[in-house]
């Protein structure tokens, strides 16, 4: 048994995993420590090189780059499992997206991508002014760790703007030139209303057709989940009701 | 009138256009600009009704010179009535964005004085904000039938997409509920909008520029339900604007009286919103699955889709002397011809099999809806399911469970637990 002690980044994990497959080292004889540390072997002595320089299928540090932003520490292992079954089993492994090993990794990866969509869809600003400048800062709650990956998306889009974005799980901020990462806060840090939300929810309001309620369509789209960080969401119960009343 | 009262009555009365689409389209943000397009769209928010937030969607105004019965701003309509400055729009449409609550705007109107009017209308709101705000987001504009050449150019130079709404299927149904309106002005404007998007790509093509002319395409509606016309003519319909216009999408829009209806459609009954939903189905298959739209109307009861299943399920058990399909060498047309396989299962299907023989267990870990699939599929391994295809009581196993015979329930059940699916 091997147990690798790793920085819990996608970086981190493919120097640990490439030293080991490398040296061939079966997936069943290594432990994905859940400590950070730098990496370190620790237990069996690690083969020799086995093969030089394994060939990684294209594609394949896509998905792990997306799956390791799941939540769920079991990514580490099953990550390595793919790339060793890879590497010396069959080079078209991802091609088989039936395999169920493959299949999971797909799912990590698409539930990250989801995640990160709709990181782009449920950030809500809030203008501050602070020093006479303008700064929009929001208040998000990721499911899986997106910040990094979701957050250029923003600098993109509104690069004239500073802005903030706080989640438990990392910050992002634009000073309209580069984008820098602080550790995760508590929610009370964020700003708690803004001028235009008046409008927002009118407008939200207003947009409803009580005549076609659909309340598990929504729910699909629009997890209950995020309610609580979106502002027209305190409209909801108030909405259904009155049309359920109606009808 | 204040802001607060307008936005409440222009975004009510823009809510029966159905399209919220905006994705298709690709635009930088300038320098010192707010906001872009990088192709996918995306929904900001959801209302119960299960529709997205992804525009702010508004009328200019719902005055309107026009009378069509079935719209609740016609002319004779006793709704409250607002207009909106251009400059108020372009105000809501920056402070929204800024906020991440919308990708841009849609911007709608009643008809006031004329076409022309109307249209310079809305292309001063769209020009304010690409010009003066160099604003990247996405945008939206109607293309009001009838409206000149030039203007509908100006518009798509500034949109990302235009609609003309068709609102009825024949010019029968347009006598009958929308007097002023005809079939050949509503297709004049889409040919005028499908030349310049063509001139545009030409162009672009020429000096490798990327074309600015409503990228995302254009797109159009109808009403389901207000007039007698069935699935079979709309969707006939729906195909030919496909083709001639190159049309990204038909919107299908329910008809339900509400309380301004016109007193002449007042008695009409509320459209089931499954045939809404049925006719988006078959819409989907003719755009993406390579059906022609006879195919999927032919034999249908009275000319509309089948309410209880759906469009490409009935299809396959008209067709039944085409199945079983065998998934291990069926041609990629036939595979995407099989209930319950969608597109994105039918290509991984194509690349699994050049590796791995497919077997039931891999189409269910594909999220195969097998409920549907396993009657119509040879695999690799046993399936017992298939053998039922040739039996003449077939189409009685997709009747809703209620009605149907209590013969085949221990059968069926015995299907469950194998599969955990029906």
């Amino acid at each position: 048994m091997i147990q690798v002690c790793f920085e819990h980044t996608f970086v981190g994990w493919r120097d640990a995993a490439r030293r080991l497959v490398r040296s061939a080292v079966s997936p069943e004889n290594v432990v994905w420590a859940s400590d950070k540390q730098d990496i370190l072997f620790e237990g069996e002595h690690v083969n020799g090189v086995v093969v030089d320089s394994p060939k990684i299928p294209p594609g394949f540090i896509e998905l792990a780059e997306s799956a390791a932003c799941f939540d769920d520490h079991a990514k580490w292992d099953l990550m390595y499992r793919l790339l060793y079954r890879q590497v010396f089993e069959n080079g078209n492994l991802l091609a088989i997206e039936s395999d169920p090993d493959v299949c999971r990794l797909r799912l990590m990866a698409k539930a990250v991508r989801r995640d990160i969509h709709k990181f782009h869809a449920f950030v809500r600003f809030r203008r501050v002014e602070c020093d006479n400048e303008e700064i929009f800062v929001a208040w998000h709650e990721p499911r899986h760790f997106t910040v990094e990956m979701a957050t250029p998306f923003f600098a993109r889009r509104f690069g004239s703007m500073n802005f903030s974005i706080l989640t438990p799980k990392g910050c992002a901020h634009w000073d309209r030139c580069d984008l820098t990462f602080s550790p995760g806060v508590e929610r009370s840090r964020a700003p708690s209303s803004d001028e235009t939300e008046d409008f927002w929810l009118l407008y939200y309001r207003s947009i409803f057709n009580p005549l076609r309620l659909k309340t598990n369509a929504m729910k699909k789209e629009l997890p209950v989940r995020h309610w609580p960080t979106l502002p027209e969401a305190v409209l909801i119960p108030e909405l259904i009701r009155a049309a359920r009343e109606k009808d | 009138m204040d802001l607060k009262r307008k936005l409440a009555i222009l975004a009510d009365a823009a809510k029966y256009d159905a399209s919220c689409a905006s994705s298709g389209s690709h635009r930088k943000r300038e320098v010192k600009g707010i906001g872009n397009t990088e192709g996918m769209g995306i929904c900001h928010s959801y209302t119960p009704d299960g529709r997205c937030i992804s525009l702010l969607k508004l009328l200019l105004t719902n005055v309107c010179i026009w009378d069509c019965s079935y719209c609740i701003n016609r002319r004779s309509s006793a709704v409250a009535r607002a207009r909106f400055k251009p400059e108020e729009v372009v105000r809501l449409t920056i402070d929204f964005y800024k906020r991440n609550y919308i990708e841009g705007l849609f911007l709608s109107s009643g008809i006031i004085q004329s076409a022309d009017y109307t249209m310079e209308q809305l292309v001063l709101v769209a020009k304010t904000l690409r010009e003066r705000e160099r604003f990247g987001g996405y945008i939206h504009l109607k293309a009001v039938p009838g409206a000149s050449k030039d203007l509908l150019f100006e518009a798509g130079k500034y949109a990302d997409r235009l609609s003309a709404n068709i609102e009825m299927p024949v010019q029968k149904d347009l006598d009958a509920l929308a007097p002023e309106k005809t079939l050949r002005e509503i297709e004049d404007t889409m040919a005028d909008v499908k030349a310049g998007i063509d001139t545009a790509k030409d162009m672009a093509k020429r000096d490798g520029s990327t074309p600015h002319f409503a990228r995302a395409g254009q797109s159009t509606q109808l009403v389901v339900g207000a007039s007698e016309s069935s699935d079979t003519v709309i969707l006939s319909k729906a195909e030919a604007l496909y083709n001639r216009f190159k049309l990204r999408r038909v919107y299908y829009s329910a008809f339900s009286p509400a309380t301004h209806t016109d007193p002449a459609l007042q008695n009409k009954p509320k459209t089931p919103p499954m045939r809404e939903h049925r006719l988006y189905e078959a819409d989907w298959l003719i755009r993406n699955y390579g059906f022609a739209a006879h195919e999927v109307t032919d034999g249908l009861d009275g000319g509309n889709l089948d309410l209880e299943k759906d469009p490409k399920l009935a299809w396959a058990i008209r067709h039944r002397h085409l199945f079983p399909v065998d998934v291990n060498r069926a041609s990629k047309s036939l595979l995407l011809r099989i209930p319950g396989l969608g597109v994105r299962n039918v290509q991984r299907i194509v690349s699994i099999r050049r590796f791995h023989r497919i077997k039931l267990g891999d189409l269910a870990r594909l999220n195969v809806t097998l409920s549907r699939a396993k009657w119509f599929v040879v695999t690799a391994d046993h399936n017992p399911d298939v053998f039922r295809l040739d039996r003449t009581n077939f189409p009685d196993l997709f009747k809703p469970r209620a009605v149907q015979p209590s013969l085949f329930e221990p059968f069926t059940s015995a299907i469950s637990a194998i599969t955990g699916e029906l």
